[in-house]
């Protein structure tokens, strides 16, 4: 399922995210390979498998004392790894927007969230702050904010957890980025919040045509919203596989992780536990 | 021909300032029972169980528990028979203190003797290696801080477990070891568990019966088989059920 060469987004090939601490060097990815298209793609995995830390090293978001290195990381045919900072950080926010897990802490608290947006559209484009603030009022409308010249004027503690997703995935959207990093965006939702907010990525992923890497812990909302998924562990690809192929995974470590959840269907007494085997890791 | 329940909660009602987040919610759990409470953020589902605790005293109604009438206040022996594990291992355990104090400061306020064994056994039942002992929190993963948090709510051998979202901080390979966990210890020591979860997967797994609350109300109380044929009576438990199992594109 790769996509044509003109399709491609995002290509990694052998991306190693290290670690350089005074009692040794900890290994948080390491060689990961794969390729992005006009696609979701999920990356599943438990902590510290190092879906996060691979989406901060496409963002050029390590911090020290950590070292990226890949063969190649290429960003619609640009060389990421030659790149200066400067321009990593132009491609930040414009080409390349990351959606963090819970609103409360990634928005300014202190500033409306319309102003926010307002901003992250200003500094990717020379516009007007009033042609800023309309693209903000109508960027809150496609994400489905009911009033957005009211909620423009809140402050981010007058709004709720799901309004604070949806105000962040403005922000991300409004520069119109080719890829779109989700990492864990509705983990800190109710379940009938977190459908209206993906239905929204849903949407948006559609009609813009942008790649979207979607991180995340649970395996049945990656199966059912993802087109394909990488299961990591351990900072390497465990096996990576169409999403609706998920439940007949081959890998032991994906099976276990699937075996491990409780099913309304298939009640056991006992659920399964999953035993790692250190030769996954080899 | 009924045994007396466990539990029974009579028109609860709870405000905080002008929010009236329990409203009349009334249900009772039996001895050896393990009792779900499903429900979205602010459903109330939480504030229950923390005044069955008795760590919220400001509530009206009728809490009945071991078949004694509760008063806001509760005495020593109340917390010997009813103890509680929190959703946030990174957050219930006193970051200095080592698994040993944490153990051995509620058998100190009980007066109770022979802590050294009583703290080497509630590790061995939580499945913690006798070398923890001297560990402080940091030094731990999150499953063995939970599983200390569990260790803790036993050490004094209630009857009564009150587990608020006990795993929903855990990774689900760790989640499926303390819910085994969970399910053994009951059945060793025939506990009744009243569980708080938003997952309903969880419940189903673990419970006999289940209520979903929603606005502080109790919507619908069913059984654990109701959920799995996933025929609920009321709309919102339906709507509730339908969203837990993933997303579906439209067309």
């Amino acid at each position: 399922m790769n996509a044509s060469s003109d399709q491609i987004l995002l290509a990694l090939d052998d991306l190693r995210v290290d670690f350089h601490t005074p009692t040794g060097i900890v290994n948080a990815v390491r060689g990961l390979s794969f390729t992005l298209g006009r696609e979701r793609l999920g990356i599943v995995g438990e902590s510290g498998s190092g879906k996060s830390m691979t989406s901060r090293a496409i963002l050029d978001l390590i911090p020290h004392p950590g070292v990226v290195t890949a063969k190649r990381m290429e960003f619609r045919g640009q060389d990421l790894t030659a790149m200066d900072k400067g321009s990593r950080r132009k491609l930040r926010g414009r080409h390349i927007s990351m959606v963090m897990q819970d609103p409360k802490f990634s928005l300014n608290p202190v500033q409306t969230v319309g102003d926010q947006i307002a901003e992250a559209y200003r500094v990717h484009h020379k516009a007007s702050a009033r042609e800023a603030k309309e693209r903000s009022l109508a960027m809150l409308e496609a994400v489905q904010i009911r009033e957005p010249a009211r909620v423009y004027g809140l402050y981010p503690h007058e709004v709720s957890g799901g309004m604070g997703q949806r105000v962040m995935i403005a922000m991300m959207l409004i520069a119109e980025p080719d890829i779109l990093i989700a990492d864990e965006p509705t983990s800190a939702l109710d379940v009938t919040v977190q459908l209206q907010i993906l239905k929204i990525l849903d949407d948006l992923v559609t009609s813009r045509g942008m790649g979207l890497i979607f991180i995340s812990h649970d395996l049945h909302l990656v199966k059912s919203f993802c087109d394909r998924v990488i299961v990591m562990y351990g900072g390497k690809a465990m096996e990576t596989l169409p999403a609706s192929e998920l439940d007949r995974a081959q890998h032991p470590y994906t099976r276990g992780l699937l075996g491990c959840l409780p099913d309304l269907d298939h009640p056991r007494d006992k659920l399964a536990t999953l035993t790692r085997d250190p030769a996954w890791l080899a | 021909m009924t045994t007396q329940p466990a539990i029974t909660v009579e028109k609860l009602n709870v405000s905080f300032g002008d929010s009236h987040v329990v409203k009349d919610l009334s249900f009772a759990v039996s001895p050896g029972e393990s009792y779900g409470i499903v429900g979205e953020s602010g459903s109330g589902k939480s504030t229950v169980l923390r005044v069955l605790a008795g760590l919220n005293r400001e509530w009206s109604g009728e809490v009945d528990i071991l078949g004694k009438r509760q008063p806001k206040i509760r005495d020593k022996a109340f917390y010997r028979a009813v103890q509680m594990v929190f959703q946030d291992p990174y957050g219930s355990l006193h970051p200095k203190k080592t698994v040993d104090d944490t153990l051995a400061e509620p058998l100190a306020i009980h007066g109770l003797r022979d802590a050294e064994a009583k703290i080497t056994r509630a590790m061995a039942d939580v499945g913690l290696p006798a070398s923890f002992r001297f560990r402080f929190p940091h030094q731990l993963s999150g499953g063995q801080r939970q599983r200390v948090a569990i260790a803790r709510a036993l050490v004094l051998e209630p009857t009564i477990l009150l587990l608020d979202e006990p795993t929903s901080a855990l990774d689900v390979s760790i989640q499926a070891e303390v819910l085994n966990l969970l399910q053994a210890l009951r059945q060793e020591r025939k506990l009744t568990y009243i569980l708080v979860s938003h997952d309903l997967a969880v419940v189903g797994h673990m419970c006999e019966r289940l209520l979903v609350m929603q606005f502080g109300r109790g919507v619908e109380e069913m059984s654990a088989e109701t959920l799995a044929a996933r025929t609920p009576r009321t709309d919102y438990a339906r709507q509730l059920l339908i969203a837990s199992e993933g997303f579906r594109r439209a067309g």
